[in-house]
């Protein structure tokens, strides 16, 4: 009889191919689900680099195939039906509509559903607090007590219970899913972490000062702009929780960035730029000053040193590690097309550069661009470095100030530019922030603003728009069709338009 | 205490008391006059600050500066300048008349909240041979009760400040000797 059953299972296989969408539907399919290769993978029994494969170019066959393509339809189905996706749990998830955790007794006899203690606890599903059970991929609480989520529930249904094959519609708040392919911070990277990030503390603070002020928006501007810096602080501390590294707020500072007398500078040289074309082509143009949007969220991604700065001379730059320098620039050829890269510095000789600086005339002396010589580096103070220390706080301000531009709430917008700006201008020996004692980023957060200005420039000039100014941390003046170049409107990708003049050759003056 | 490092720099370690770190810290958050005394502005400054009020005066006598009112009017009217010594029994007397007034209020700021945290950032063993260098971390802490240690401070104890210190570290653990010389310690108030 056996015989016969296996050959009618060959005779059932050969049929004609089940149909599968096109490879990069399928991964958007399960992007959208928020599903990992490895569920998927899971799932259908197959490794995830196959799934990975099959989302490439390869195409299934077989048994294997019929499976993957009845998964890819029903998630098909789910967006089709998109509409009311919470509320339209698969109808065997009965407990779904009353939703509270899952019962423990039923899932354990329920087939296919693996319950695995967990020896360090992650956060529930439902709830986010720490539970110690994972059902079916899930971290979540196995008793509906130690669970807070019941009267949240109801818009989140039960995690389904056979795996991966369908996931619950995503959550419409959470601010990171725009990121499929950016890393989590959390020690777990699995598709259905409840976002880990901040609550939504700015939210919170714009709506308590809305309300303390009885919904007088000039009033609560006011309130918040005054608790601006203890509430980025808060959201700092926030977003670097679990997180590797420790924000080292008060570390020995070298001299160099110290202030010579209480309002004198430091001897760091930011590289701001501050360049006018000399001279403009013949004719009359239609100048446009352009205005990069939030220039200092932008830059808050850089490479900031983690620890004590420490001290080394002759040593080649290491990209690992960020900090000040003590340099000799390169001469600079292309002054009347672009403007220096180190800023108008009138002196010539050594001076003490941040990173970013460094980094872009390294970056522009090698083979790619070629366009000066590589700088001489003498001195260097630095420590080991990421990119990543801000980044989750920089994600929590610029989601906020998106949200807040999509549905045109000027207090959060306020609120948030002025949480940045006056998180980088105190965050160095101000008696405004104690909390925080770093010159050293804050020079290197404004630097990197100003090497991000610059290399818009460069591209500006490389696609052939004619550029004739370049100014503070934000400003760009262009001659040319700039909209073929830069996208315009309000997010930090975009620019937007500050002013358009006439100039003429000769006089370069406006008009 | 058997922790206590008895030959600090034998092998090339080289840090400062934590104590010190500690009092160059309050030093700084204090705050004050950075002119330096040579400079007129800074002594004329320094004077004013030390003869305002008779409560004023009477810290200046206790805490060194024991010339006749008819000096100081003579100084504050430009008729005579201080001599070197003078000028550094100023400078002592304003830095711990300044200590002296500002401690109230930066006691009140560290112990409010909680407490301050405290970063402890270890001593620097670039000159130590490599086979006798240890892994010595940075390490935070919160620091809940500072009275003995602003007290020992305002006083100008050198003796009861690092005691005072010392009995704070301790609660780092087992470890808390390799902390007695710092490179810095870092808090704010």
């Amino acid at each position: 009889m056996a015989d016969f059953d296996a050959i009618d299972s060959l005779l059932a296989a050969v049929g004609p191919e089940a149909a599968l969408p096109a490879p990069g539907v399928r991964r958007e399919l399960r992007e959208r689900a928020r599903l990992s290769k490895a569920q998927v993978a899971r799932a259908l029994g197959v490794s995830p680099s196959t799934v990975a494969g099959w989302e490439d170019a390869r195409e299934p066959s077989g048994e294997i195939r019929t499976r993957y393509a009845y998964l890819l339809d029903g998630l098909a189905a789910k967006f089709e039906a998109g509409a009311e996706p919470e509320s339209a749990p698969e109808p065997e998830k009965a407990p779904a509509a009353t939703a509270v955790s899952p019962d423990p007794g039923q899932e354990d006899s329920g087939e296919g559903d693996d319950v695995e203690s967990l020896a360090v606890p992650e956060p529930c599903v439902l709830c986010g607090r720490p539970a110690g059970s994972r059902v079916a991929g899930f971290a979540q609480h196995l008793d509906p007590a130690d669970c807070q989520a019941v009267t949240r529930a109801v818009s989140a249904p039960a995690p389904p219970a056979s795996g991966a094959a369908e996931a619950p519609a995503r959550q419409e708040d959470a601010p990171r899913s725009a990121r499929p392919s950016g890393r989590s911070q959390g020690p777990a990277r699995r598709a259905f972490q409840e976002p880990s990030g901040p609550a939504d503390l700015i939210g919170e603070a714009v709506r308590s000062a809305l309300a303390e002020h009885q919904g007088d928006v000039e009033a609560a501007t006011a309130a918040l702009l005054k608790r601006a810096i203890p509430d980025a602080m808060r959201l700092l501390d926030e977003t670097r929780k679990g997180a590797r590294y420790d924000i080292v707020a008060h570390p020995w500072i070298p001299g160099i960035l110290k202030k010579q007398t209480s309002r004198g500078a430091d001897q760091i040289w930011e590289a701001r730029p501050k360049w006018t074309r000399g001279q403009l082509p013949p004719g009359r143009h239609e100048v446009t000053a352009l205005d990069i949007n939030g220039a200092y969220l932008s830059a808050l991604k850089t490479h900031l040193p983690l620890g004590q700065l420490e001290h080394s001379a002759g040593l080649a730059h290491d990209r690992r590690r960020a900090g000040v320098h003590l340099i000799t620039p390169p001469a600079w050829e292309h002054e009347d097309v672009l403007p220096n890269p180190i800023g108008r510095r009138d002196e010539p000789g050594p001076l003490w550069v941040t990173e970013p600086t460094l980094r872009l005339l390294l970056r522009l002396s090698g083979p790619k661009y070629g366009l000066c010589a590589p700088p001489e580096i003498h001195e260097s103070y630095t420590s080991g470095a990421t990119e990543n220390l801000l980044e989750k706080f920089r994600v929590a301000l610029k989601d906020a100030r998106d949200a807040a531009i999509a549905a045109g709430d000027e207090i959060t917008l306020e609120y948030v530019k002025a949480m940045y700006s006056k998180f980088v201008s105190t965050m160095g020996e101000s008696n405004y922030n104690r909390e925080l004692y770093r010159p050293d980023w804050m020079h290197i957060i404004r630097s990197q603003a100003f090497a991000n200005l610059w290399m818009k420039a460069l591209k500006a000039h490389d696609e052939g728009l004619t550029v004739v100014r370049a100014m503070g941390t934000d400003e760009l003046h262009v001659i040319g069709d700039w909209r073929r170049v830069f996208a315009e409107g309000r997010g930090v990708t975009e620019v937007k338009v500050k002013d358009a003049y006439a100039a003429a050759a000769g006089t370069g003056e406006e008009e | 205490m058997p922790q206590k490092t008895i030959d600090f720099g034998k092998y090339g370690a080289r840090g400062i008391k934590g104590s010190e770190a500690v009092a160059r810290k309050l030093d700084e958050l204090a705050g004050g006059i950075t002119t330096p005394v040579t400079a007129r502005r800074g002594l004329m400054a320094r004077l004013h600050y030390l003869t305002r009020t008779a409560h004023a005066r009477k810290a200046a006598h206790d805490a060194g500066l024991t010339v006749t009112d008819r000096t100081l009017t003579a100084w504050l009217g430009g008729k005579r300048r201080p001599s070197k010594a003078n000028l550094e029994r100023i400078e002592r007397a304003y830095r711990s008349v300044r200590r002296q007034n500002v401690a109230r209020h930066l006691l009140r700021r560290l112990n409010s909240s909680g407490g301050t945290r405290v970063e402890i950032h270890p001593l620097n063993q670039s000159q130590v041979p490599r086979p006798l260098q240890r892994v010595v971390e940075y390490r935070t802490m919160n620091v809940r009760r500072w009275d003995r240690i602003v007290a020992a401070w305002a006083a100008g104890d050198d003796q009861g400040l690092d005691d005072a210190w010392t009995d704070t570290i301790v609660d780092l653990g087992s470890q808390w000797g390799q902390y007695e010389y710092v490179t810095n310690v870092g808090f704010a108030a």
